[in-house]
């Protein structure tokens, strides 16, 4: 059986969990498992690696200090060219997803992304994707090829406990050409805080009934609690109280969650417009002629403050158990 | 010449314009946005700049009040440049997804809000009202026309149903279009889809001279600038409901016998005051409430403040994060002692009162239409 090459994936000093979990995974497929590292002064990723891979092949180069499309196209290619591995992992991430598909036209590999479960046939991966939001399982009978690629989603293989002590081949930079035309500028960090409410599987929506913004870490942590999201009404928006890209409704954002829990949001329409189309909406109010109640499919008619507590207390019981 | 022939200079009448500022100077919402309307009447001379200034955000900040033109010395009207900017923008396409929905809503179900036509009825649940059948013989006196936010809001609702009330206690002859009404397209012309309000305007027009009917009446001063004004073709006289019920308390048909002894100010919307005219009516029938003690704001009649809920503005929110002229509006009528906030106008109706709710005094400023203080003082 060829080797399987897998591709180490690191930011900004921290190596990402899928790369372990890769190892992990390939060391289960049989065959010699060898860790791709590129990068700059990273010998404690090197060292991590050796923990779960065969062996780790090791670029130590300036050039690869950021992920740059070109640079890891041109080494790996060279690597793949000179070692000739049957299977190359690579984790399903944006640096990932950006890469495998340019490697595997230059290199005329057969290629398969955000695979979730991987067999093999010999020397053959027949991998599994999932299509219409993780309801169907396909499977992939994949095309003859030297080289089979494959993205795989996160937590597809689990992390476990190192247990080899793979040899680190330190090797010469491949790419000599010069790549200048595309280089790493900066990174741009999110503002804190920023959620797209429109993908949230759940959502707690905060209305004025909350009185006053000191009382938000109240429905913060019942958020919390669940693992969702917190939205807001216009009014809770203009109060400044949660920023603009929380705001649900007519001239806010359209939200289909699973679950949507409005809390002190009496369903104005210009609320109610954003958020009908939930699978599940549970109102609590102290006002039973609430609007809200015209839509919820649960409803509790009763001060947001003495509910929400219990609640929370309760979801973090459950869970707990 | 068809109108995509006449470029931005002509239609607007671009160089008549002397760049005196009193556009800019008397636009309410360029006390809280970056919009400067004069600026747009100088730029968009050059056609060149058209589409970069099509796609500057602040142009659909601009809520089409029509200060600008009401204080123009020149008689244009610069609105209709912000307009012609944003018809730019959705010919090609480029649309925030709340407009394109409700655009999109509009054009499948005949109103914005992204309900079904079935439920175009709802709001008057077990008020017994009753659908006019086009090309009747008898004529009917009064033909209602229903905003969609009056339809379909449940908030606003109450409006309508106000209305059906008072109609009733005034023994007039009215009746309704039924399922088949549809969206005037007020907004969608002021969103700058022109080619949806043209379908608005023909297929409204024929609908409404379908019906044998005396005089059509809005609920929405919106409707009312779209009938009156926009509409090609229309036989019928339009009123806005406050000059209906105006002339029902001046005739003695109307009798209001209960008290309401509140501080009550009136808000003039937009498209009733400065740009029909209508400022004695709504004022004599909230004086004519027995216990009533009227004030007015400062900024009233063609100084009225604009709320903000006009010119497609439902769907539209601004980047500034200033105070909302509706809360200015609200913190006014608190200063001044006044309880309750009387509009004529759904937009005016919600914009103000969520105003109250972010300045947290829901529980002692109450808004309302005049419609609502009507069916109450009946």
């Amino acid at each position: 059986m060829k080797d399987i090459f897998v591709l180490m994936e690191h930011r900004r000093g921290e190596m990402r969990d899928v790369s372990v979990e890769m190892l992990c995974g390939a060391a289960k497929l049989g065959g010699t498992v060898v860790a791709v590292l590129l990068g700059k002064d990273v010998d404690a990723f090197a060292e991590k690696a050796a923990g779960y891979a065969d062996k780790v092949l090791y670029v130590n180069d300036p050039l690869f200090e950021n992920y740059n499309s070109e640079a890891y196209q041109k080494a790996l290619s060279a690597l793949i060219k000179e070692h000739g591995p049957g299977l190359l992992l690579i984790g399903n991430t944006a640096q990932g997803v950006d890469l495998a598909p340019a490697l595997a036209v230059e290199l005329g590999a057969s290629l398969v992304t955000d695979i979730t479960a991987l067999e093999m046939d010999g020397d053959k991966p027949k991998p599994t994707r999932t299509f219409y939001g993780g309801k169907l399982d396909a499977h992939f009978a994949m095309k003859d090829a030297d080289l089979y690629i494959l993205t795989v989603r996160e937590a597809t293989f689990t992390a476990e406990e190192p247990s080899k002590s793979g040899e680190i081949v330190k090797v010469d930079n491949p790419v000599t050409e010069d790549i200048s035309y595309r280089k790493f500028v900066e990174y741009v960090e999110p503002e804190v805080g920023e959620v797209d409410i429109t993908q949230s599987a759940m959502l707690v929506g905060v209305g004025r009934g909350i009185r006053e913004d000191k009382n938000l870490p109240v429905v913060e942590e019942l958020a919390q609690a669940l693992g969702a999201d917190l939205a807001a009404s216009r009014a809770v928006v203009d109060a400044g109280w949660l920023p603009a890209d929380r705001q649900v409704g007519i001239s806010g954002k359209t939200v289909k969650p699973k679950l949507y829990l409005a809390v002190g949001i009496s369903g104005a329409f210009q609320h109610v417009t954003g958020m009908k189309g939930s699978e599940v909406i549970v109102a609590i109010n102290k006002d039973p002629d609430a609007p809200i109640f015209g839509i919820a499919d649960y409803g509790i008619v009763d001060d947001l403050f003495k509910v929400v507590p219990k609640l929370t207390e309760k979801i973090k019981e459950l869970k707990g158990a | 010449m068809c109108a995509e022939e006449i470029g931005f200079v002509e239609k607007y009448d671009l160089l008549g314009c002397i760049q005196c500022g009193r556009c800019t100077g008397g636009c309410p919402v360029a006390l809280r946005t970056d919009l400067r309307v004069r600026c747009f009447m100088y730029d968009t001379q050059n056609e060149e700049r058209l589409e970069e200034l099509s796609e500057k955000p602040e142009i659909w900040d601009c809520t089409t009040c029509y200060t600008c033109a009401a204080r123009c010395p020149k008689g244009l009207e610069p609105l209709e440049v912000l307009i012609g900017l944003r018809s730019l923008q959705i010919e090609e396409g480029r649309v925030q997804p709340t407009v394109r929905d409700a655009l999109e809503s509009i054009f499948k179900d005949g109103n914005p809000w992204g309900s079904p036509r079935a439920k175009r009825l709802d709001w008057t649940a077990d008020l017994e009202v009753e659908a006019l059948e086009p090309e009747a013989e008898e004529t009917t006196d009064v033909l209602l026309f229903v905003c969609c936010t009056d339809a379909y809001d449940p908030r606003v609702m109450k409006v309508a149903q106000a209305l059906v009330k008072v109609l009733k206690a005034a023994g007039v002859d009215f009746g309704l279009i039924g399922e088949e009404e549809s969206c005037c397209g007020s907004e969608v012309r002021r969103l700058g889809e022109e080619g949806l309000f043209e379908m608005c305007d023909e297929e409204n027009v024929e609908l409404l001279n379908s019906f044998n009917v005396n005089r059509i009446v809005t609920v929405s001063p919106h409707c009312y600038n779209t009938l009156k004004k926009e509409y090609h073709g229309l036989k019928h006289p339009v009123l806005h409901y406050t000059e209906l019920v105006a002339e029902l308390l001046e005739e003695g048909k109307l009798q209001l016998s209960k008290e309401i002894a509140k501080v009550i100010t009136y808000h003039d919307p937009c498209f009733l005051g400065k740009q029909n005219g209508i400022y004695d009516e709504p004022r004599y029938i909230i004086t004519r409430i027995p216990g009533v003690e009227f004030r007015e704001f400062d900024r009233c009649r063609e100084r009225s403040l604009c709320c903000e809920g006009g010119g497609g503005k439902m769907w539209v929110e601004s980047e500034s994060k200033a105070e909302r002229l509706a809360e200015i509006r609200v913190e006014d009528a608190k200063e001044m002692g006044a309880e309750v906030i009387a509009v004529a106008c759904p937009f005016c109706l919600l914009t103000l009162e969520d105003a109250t709710k972010v300045k947290g005094v829901e529980e002692e400023m109450r808004v309302a239409d005049i419609l609502e203080l009507l069916a109450e003082a009946l």
